[in-house]
């Protein structure tokens, strides 16, 4: 039976519900005070504040849902979406990028080695920090070590089947969650 | 032109996207119902739908199988809006019926376009092989041979081929050519679809596949 108080939210879910009030808050309170001076709405922070709105939703939502996000980075803009959309298909949660980017909170990369020349230090630092799974058209041993150099969690050489892909990213979840 | 369908309940949310849409250059009609959305289709035969999932008369699944006769693909791809986010795991809405992809609702305007535009230039997602006589492309990797000479090609030259070659005997306009696989509708880039197909007969160093259509664009014909 449920209880009558309802069972707790994990923190992360409170803290992201938490802040999605206070930006929904100050939104409405910013309308009110636009409409009682007469005056234009601040159109820029509106439109920050519902921005905010929707990143904290997707965070709630991928909390409660246990969604997979995932982020392909790709230089091949096309394939970068093809292969978001296959994943996508697959039930994943999953956006494509041909210029690699700060990921959102959980998102998972994948990220072809193909970029990797055009990253700086910083670039590459993060990249390591996020432990990407690694995709590379070239089966030569320096891009495998390149993956290590990157911490990669996974190595995949193209031309990579989605479902190879979709395990890769299931071990990789699951090492997270350990 | 490229036409759209977009199908929302909703009259500010189908105004908003289909003025979106419109901007990005493509001709869109507008259905308030999934039974408005079925004769639309059958008026005007769109090249794309998107279908919000929940409306009152019909949700987007039941379009979906009304938009099939038995066990037939779906003619053109059809794009989920969703409110909703599935779970991990979950078979994604209406996937397992026919679409394409979904777009959960406040995704970057950008995004949308993007997917549009990817749904578009893959109408027929579940072929991965062509095979024209001998001519074979895996649109999967990109790579294209013929016989088992592989063709090494420059990635818009081998877009061009994969377009031209998948609608055999047809002729695809320069515009459409510039669209799909350069994704502008700017008549600056002809001489890029020039080169490209100078590109395209280069590699397969035999007469007859690709004919210039005077004035028109370019025509694939298979060879003995």
């Amino acid at each position: 039976m449920e209880s009558a108080t309802g069972s707790s939210p994990s923190p992360e879910v409170a803290a992201a519900l938490h802040r999605l009030r206070s930006t929904l808050a100050r939104l409405k309170a910013e309308l009110e005070r636009a409409q009682e001076d007469g005056a234009a709405p601040p159109l820029g922070r509106l439109q920050g504040d519902v921005e905010e709105a929707l990143a904290l939703l997707r965070e709630v939502e991928r909390a409660a849902l246990g969604l997979v996000s995932v982020l392909v980075v790709d230089d091949d803009a096309r394939l970068a979406e093809l292969t978001a959309r296959g994943l996508r298909r697959m039930g994943f949660d999953s956006d494509s990028t041909d210029a690699f980017r700060e990921p959102r909170p959980g998102e998972v990369v994948v990220f072809d080695l193909g970029l990797y020349s055009g990253l700086d230090e910083a670039g590459r630092s993060a990249l390591r920090a996020l432990r990407p799974i690694v995709v590379t058209g070239a089966t030569d041993p320096g891009s495998r070590a390149l993956a290590t150099s990157l911490n990669a969690t996974d190595y995949l050489v193209k031309p990579v089947e989605l479902e190879d892909l979709a395990a890769a990213i299931r071990r990789r979840m699951a090492e997270t969650s350990r | 032109m490229t036409k759209l369908l977009v199908v929302d309940d909703e009259p500010r949310t189908a105004e908003l996207t289909a003025a979106l849409l419109r901007r990005a250059g493509y001709m869109v009609e507008i259905a308030a119902s999934g039974s408005d959305a079925l004769a639309s289709v059958r008026s005007s035969s769109p090249d794309l739908m998107l279908l919000d999932y929940e409306m009152p008369d019909m949700e987007a699944p039941e379009v979906l199988d009304s938009l099939r006769s038995g066990a037939d693909r779906i003619a053109f791809p059809v794009i989920i809006l969703t409110g909703a986010r599935h779970a991990a795991g979950d078979q994604v809405l209406g996937i397992e019926r026919g679409a394409t992809d979904y777009i959960v609702k406040g995704t970057d305007r950008q995004v949308l376009l993007a997917r549009v535009r990817g749904a578009l230039r893959d109408r027929a997602p579940e072929t991965r092989l062509i095979a024209c006589g001998r001519l074979r492309i895996d649109m999967a990797s990109g790579e294209a041979w013929l016989g088992e000479r592989g063709l090494k090609l420059e990635r818009r030259p081998q877009l061009m081929l994969q377009l031209l070659a998948g609608r055999p005997g047809e002729v695809v306009g320069r515009e459409e050519l510039l669209e799909r696989v350069w994704g502008t509708n700017y008549a600056g880039f002809e001489h890029s679809v020039e080169q490209a197909a100078h590109q395209i007969r280069r590699a397969l160093a035999e007469p007859g596949w690709i004919e210039t259509v005077r004035g028109i664009g370019y025509r694939f014909v298979a060879q003995p």
